[in-house]
This record gives structure tokens, C-alpha cells and sequence, in this order.
């Protein structure tokens, strides 16, 4: 408990809290569903040439997706940070965000084979197969898992 | 708000019946004359419509919102009016569908496939027919004296006997419905998204191993994205109109959305964006392209913004 109470008295937490300004808490929302939209749609760009859209367009094409991908990470830890500061307390001992960190984390795992196979496989490879088809296919559900989970937090916390 | 709604609703009512006139005019002539170039002519028109019906649609309801208490007003005439708008805006926005369908397909096959813009001309004549009945007891509003029938607003009818208000009160008092129709919106926001990344990236320059008929091909999936938001969106605005209607990031949503949409029908359609692979974009497209990307980040961030921004929420 200790942790979480100090991590909500920090003066970041209090400005996330208490701010009046739109730059404070609104416009970390809306960054961090800005990252989302950049890192899901991006992912799912990809999982949808892994399950045969445009399967004619070598796979390496579509190596532009992983820097999209990163960026959208990096902005949604940071704001995703800033924003479980606001709360810590709650959300630190919450089963439904356990739940949405989760996701997210399996959902970033996804990346990293598909990664490796887009990046490091066969150049002219055009024919996705058996397993990287069932990562895409966990990457589109756990995604959505993710945006699930965190657009529900609003509600049921 | 920079307008007063209900002079915006005036001035843009016209818009989805006069342009339907003009569009299907259009088409027919196009099929008596079996003309392709009016055919053309005729579903861009008919899509820059269904684009232009949202704010027609919108800001009718703002116009309520801001008119329904004065006495001389009828109450009833203003929701059978409603009524008739939204059935008449569903039927533009699924005729507009289907004509950007035929667009999609000429674009990439030279044609659209057997059928389709007969079906958009059927859509659009029963479109046209809603609309028309819904601009004809719009009229009712500030000509009472030819309805004498209308209850006048003091004895305003329950809301719940119209379609909008019968969506509005499930809208309001389900516990479920709202939390789940936003997920789907930000799940729809992500697809839409991600595909419109893809083409204005490419155009920008990026991945120019890819020839633009490879992107184009993803459009009907931003196309998907964009409708489940329309859907959901629609499901908000009709659920709680009063948080909306004089909201300034919805107004300003709504303008980046005409935008978008603009820029959408460019991306579809025209025809020097589709270079091969390994070739650079004009710098027009590529300035089309940032604006695009830019429209629907402003677009995300209006709407993102709603609760935070004026006294509406």
C-alpha cells in the first residue's frame, strides 16, 4: 500500500489530479488514444497481410509498420504512467487493470516474433504460414482485448 | 460556437435534398445516355452529399435544443421533424455508402461490379423520398397555421413516442449499451486509422516499394472502421443530444470530419495518385496526404476532447 499512496502524493500525480489546465490530465487522454490508434491500427495493418490481404505485396513492405508501432509504444507508456500516477491507489490494487496490463503486454509480445519474420525472413516471401497466422490472429484479439479493457476502466472504476 | 445553430441548420437544410435531385438527375442522365464520365460525376456528387447530411443532421438538433422552450413553437411538429431527419439521414448515408462502393471499384476494375449503381440509384431514390417528407414537415416548425392539428409546446409529447427519443432513453438508461458502443467506437477509430496511416504514408513517401494500387486495396477496411464510428457516434449524438449539440469540439469534429471526408473521396478516386511502386507522389498529393493525416488527428482529439472543453458535459 505504502508504494502506491506515496506514487499518488508525488507532485506529477497532483498535477494530473488537481491541474486545471486542458494540457493537464485531457491532454494526456487524448495523447494516450492517439498512441492507441497509431500502434492498434498499425499492428492490425500488418495481421491483416499476415491472414492474406494483399498477399501479393512481399512481406519486408511492410517493415514501415514496427517504427509506428514503437512510436505508439512509447507515447502510450509514458501517458499510460502519468495517468495510473493520477490514480495509483485504486488502479494498483484493480483486477480490471491487472487484467488490461496484461493484454497489453501480450499484445506488445506479439510484435516481437512477427518482427523478426517480417525483418529478418525471406525477402520475397509472399505466403504467411501456419503459426505466424495464428500470432496475427492473437495480435487483432488481444488488441482488442486491450482497447476493451481500458475503454471499460472509465466505467466500471 | 461561431454560429447560431439554427441559421446553420437554414442555410444547410437544403443540401441533402437539392443535391439528391442533382445527383440522381445525374445518374439517370448517365444511364440514358450511357455515359461514364456523368456516371462518375453523378456518385461524387451523391457521396460529397451523404458527407454534408452529418452537419444538416446535427445542427437540426442543435436548432431544437436552442428553439424547443419558446411558446410559439410546436414541441410535436419539431420531433416528427426529427423523426423523419434521422430516417432520412440513414437512407442518404447508406445510398453515399454505396456509391463510394461503385467509385472504389471503377477506380481499381475500370467498372463497378453488375449491379451496384443500380442499387445506388434505387438507395438514392428512397433517400431522396425520406428526405423529402422530412424537409416537408420541417417545414411544419415555423408554419403552424397550415397544421393547426400540432399541439402546441405546452403540451409537448412524451419524447419516448419518437424513434430518436425511444434510442435516447435506451442510450441513457442502459447500463451496457453505452460503454460497449464506445468500445466498439475506439476499436472502429483504430481500423480506420491504421488504413488511412497506410495510404498517406505511402503518398508522403514512405514504403515506396508498395504501388498505390496495393494501399488503395485497404480502403474498404477504413471504409468499414469509419462506418462502425458513424453508427456508434450517431448512437451518442441521438442518445444524449444536449451534450453535443452546443459543444464547440463537436462542431469543430464535425468540420475536420467534412475535411476528411473530402479528403477521403480525393483518395479513392483520383487518378495520378496511383504511381508504382519505387515512385515519388506529386507534392499536391503529398500536401493532401499530411492534410489528411491532420484532419483525422483533429478529428480524434475534438472528440477525445468533448468532456474537457466548454460547459456541454
Amino acid at each position: 500500500m505504502g508504494v502506491l499512496d506515496w506514487i499518488e502524493s508525488t507532485r506529477l500525480a497532483i498535477w494530473m489530479q488537481e491541474s486545471p489546465s486542458l494540457l493537464a490530465f485531457p491532454t494526456i487522454l487524448t495523447l494516450h488514444t492517439t498512441g492507441m490508434a497509431l500502434l492498434v491500427g498499425a499492428s492490425w495493418i500488418l495481421d491483416m497481410r499476415l491472414l492474406g490481404i494483399n498477399r501479393n505485396v512481399p512481406l519486408s513492405y511492410y517493415r514501415w509498420v514496427f517504427p509506428v508501432v514503437g512510436f505508439g509504444l512509447i507515447v502510450n507508456v509514458t501517458t499510460g504512467v502519468m495517468l495510473f500516477f493520477k490514480n495509483a491507489a485504486t488502479w494498483g490494487t484493480s483486477i480490471p487493470f491487472f487484467i488490461k496490463m496484461c493484454l497489453v503486454v501480450a499484445s506488445a509480445a506479439t510484435i516481437v516474433p512477427m518482427r523478426s519474420y517480417v525483418v529478418h525472413g525471406d525477402r520475397d516471401q509472399t505466403v504467411a504460414v501456419g503459426k505466424i497466422r495464428l500470432l496475427a490472429i492473437a495480435s487483432i484479439l488481444t488488441w482488442s482485448g486491450a482497447v476493451t479493457a481500458g475503454r471499460l476502466l472509465a466505467y466500471i472504476m | 460556437m461561431l454560429v447560431n445553430p439554427a441559421h446553420l441548420h437554414l442555410l444547410l437544410n437544403h443540401v441533402p435534398t437539392v443535391g439528391s435531385v442533382v445527383a440522381l438527375g445525374l445518374l439517370l442522365l448517365a444511364l440514358v445516355r450511357r455515359d461514364e464520365a456523368l456516371k462518375h460525376a453523378g456518385l461524387e456528387v451523391l457521396f460529397a452529399i451523404a458527407v454534408l447530411t452529418l452537419p444538416v443532421y446535427t445542427s437540426g438538433v442543435a436548432a431544437f435544443m436552442e428553439i424547443r422552450n419558446r411558446p410559439d413553437i410546436s414541441d410535436q411538429a419539431m420531433r416528427i421533424h426529427q423523426d423523419a431527419a434521422l430516417a432520412g439521414f440513414i437512407a442518404t448515408e447508406l445510398a453515399g455508402f454505396i456509391a463510394w462502393v461503385a467509385l472504389w471499384q471503377t477506380r481499381r476494375r475500370g467498372d463497378a461490379a453488375p449491379g451496384v449503381v443500380p442499387a445506388t440509384i434505387v438507395m438514392l431514390a428512397l433517400a431522396l423520398a425520406i428526405t423529402g417528407r422530412a424537409a416537408n414537415v420541417g417545414g411544419d416548425i415555423r408554419h403552424p397555421e397550415i397544421r393547426p392539428d400540432l399541439q402546441a409546446s405546452e403540451t409537448a409529447a412524451s419524447a419516448d413516442q419518437y424513434v430518436a427519443g425511444s434510442i435516447s432513453h435506451v442510450m441513457v438508461n442502459s447500463t451496457w449499451v453505452w460503454p460497449l458502443s464506445e468500445t466498439i467506437h475506439f476499436l472502429g477509430l483504430s481500423l480506420s486509422f491504421g488504413v488511412l496511416l497506410a495510404v498517406n504514408l505511402r503518398i508522403l513517401g514512405v514504403m515506396k516499394q508498395f504501388a498505390f494500387s496495393d494501399v488503395h486495396r485497404l480502403l474498404p477496411w477504413g471504409m468499414l472502421g469509419f462506418g462502425v464510428n458513424l453508427i456508434t457516434g450517431m448512437l451518442f449524438f441521438v442518445g444524449q443530444p444536449g451534450q453535443y449539440a452546443a459543444s464547440s469540439p463537436f462542431f469543430w469534429k464535425v468540420v475536420f470530419l467534412m475535411i476528411a471526408g473530402a479528403n477521403f473521396l480525393y483518395l479513392t478516386v483520383a487518378r495520378h495518385l496511383w504511381v508504382d511502386s519505387g515512385l515519388e507522389s506529386s507534392p499536391g498529393d503529398k500536401a493532401m496526404a499530411a492534410s489528411s493525416i491532420a484532419a483525422w488527428l483533429a478529428v480524434l482529439y475534438a472528440g477525445r476532447m468533448l468532456p474537457f472543453i466548454g460547459n456541454a458535459f
